[in-house]
């Protein structure tokens, strides 16, 4: 990796991790979900910064090229992702099922002793 | 025996005030809720001028979503019978009868309402391609549980007090009636059908499109055969 690409791709890795912190900041963002985007920052700039890191460990590991080590890793742990968001999602999607009939349930019985009331 | 009838009704301001017109002349002391499911028409309207029990689902939860609020409504003030009953005219309420017959006499404590047992007591019954989808679920039933279920996506049916407390817990939403069915069947309760007749559609919108058909007999599909894996 040339000087050039390295100190550019550390620099995206720097605006991630200010932009991570500023959204930890500015509550848009919960600590206990932000965990694993710290850490991914964290290994990135490790890896970043000492020099042929990434190419000795796919080396090591009996990758052919170490982008094909970068690219593998990728997709896995976006596929974990995304599988662990749309669990998410379902769990989410019941809590609201939920929340939704017993609101409209709780409004009924609150008109219903409403018109009882005034009617005596 | 206290009989609830549910109506789940989401855009039917053609036909729900037909639907309770017809439960009163057939039976005045027959209880009965609507659950409008978020109707964007004039459906909530219609039911406070003529004073009709119904619950307003504050949004849109699809036909499951609906029907299981009124199974917990149910559940909460102790029904004995939970009777699903379309508000869009295609049931008929003569059948009430027939359908709570079999859970009175301690027979079942599912009853379904089947279109296709007696070919004689139905004028409506469906295209081709609808019956074709139907036995495929019912196959698939069949080679789970072991049950023939000739009507599984017949959306009249009838439950006791233990089904009842199942759906309130726990009913799928997407595509309730043949994944109920399983779940019922699964947890080794009784389950009958009857025949009914069902008229074809007074008014309104099916739920179920054309293009929707084949995204629905897979995710049935699936569901059922998932759930047997249990």
């Amino acid at each position: 990796m040339s000087i050039v690409l390295r100190s550019v791709l550390i620099a995206i890795t720097i605006i991630y991790i200010l932009i991570l912190i500023r959204s930890i900041n500015k509550k848009n963002l919960q600590i206990s979900f932000s965990v694993f985007w710290i850490i991914s920052g964290i290994i990135l700039i490790i890896a970043l910064l000492i020099p042929n890191f990434v190419e000795w460990i796919s080396h090591k590991l009996g990758f052919v090229a170490p982008s094909n080590m970068v690219f593998c890793l990728t997709i896995f742990i976006a596929f974990y992702l995304i599988f662990n968001m749309t669990i998410k999602l379902a769990q989410e999607h019941k809590k609201n099922v939920t929340l939704i009939q017993e609101v409209s349930m709780l409004k009924k019985r609150v008109e219903n002793l409403e018109k009882k009331k005034k009617s005596k | 025996m206290k009989i609830l009838l549910i109506i789940p009704a989401y855009n039917e301001e053609e036909n729900i005030l037909k639907v309770c017109k017809s439960i009163e002349e057939y039976d005045k002391n027959l209880d009965y809720i609507v659950i409008n499911d978020g109707s964007k028409d004039k459906t909530l309207e219609i039911l406070e001028e003529n004073n009709i029990k119904h619950i307003n689902l504050i949004h849109n939860l699809g036909i499951g979503g609906a029907v299981q609020t009124g199974y917990k409504y149910a559940y909460e003030n102790d029904y004995d019978i939970a009777v699903q009953f379309d508000g869009d005219g295609q049931h008929e309420i003569k059948c009430v009868k027939d359908i709570c017959n079999p859970i009175i006499e301690n027979k079942a404590n599912m009853c379904i309402g089947t279109r296709y047992l007696d070919k004689k007591t139905s004028e409506f019954q469906s295209t081709f391609m609808r019956r074709l989808g139907k036995n495929i679920i019912s196959f698939i039933i069949k080679v789970c549980c072991h049950k023939k279920i000739t009507d599984p996506t017949s959306g009249f049916r009838a439950a006791d007090k233990n089904i009842i407390r199942i759906f309130a817990e726990n009913y799928p939403t997407d595509y309730p009636e043949p994944e109920s069915t399983v779940e019922v069947l699964k947890n080794k309760y009784q389950v009958v059908e009857v025949p009914v007749s069902m008229k074809e559609r007074q008014g309104g919108k099916s739920s179920i499109s054309v293009f929707k058909s084949v995204d629905y007999m897979i995710k049935v599909s699936l569901a059922i055969i998932i759930d047997s894996l249990r």
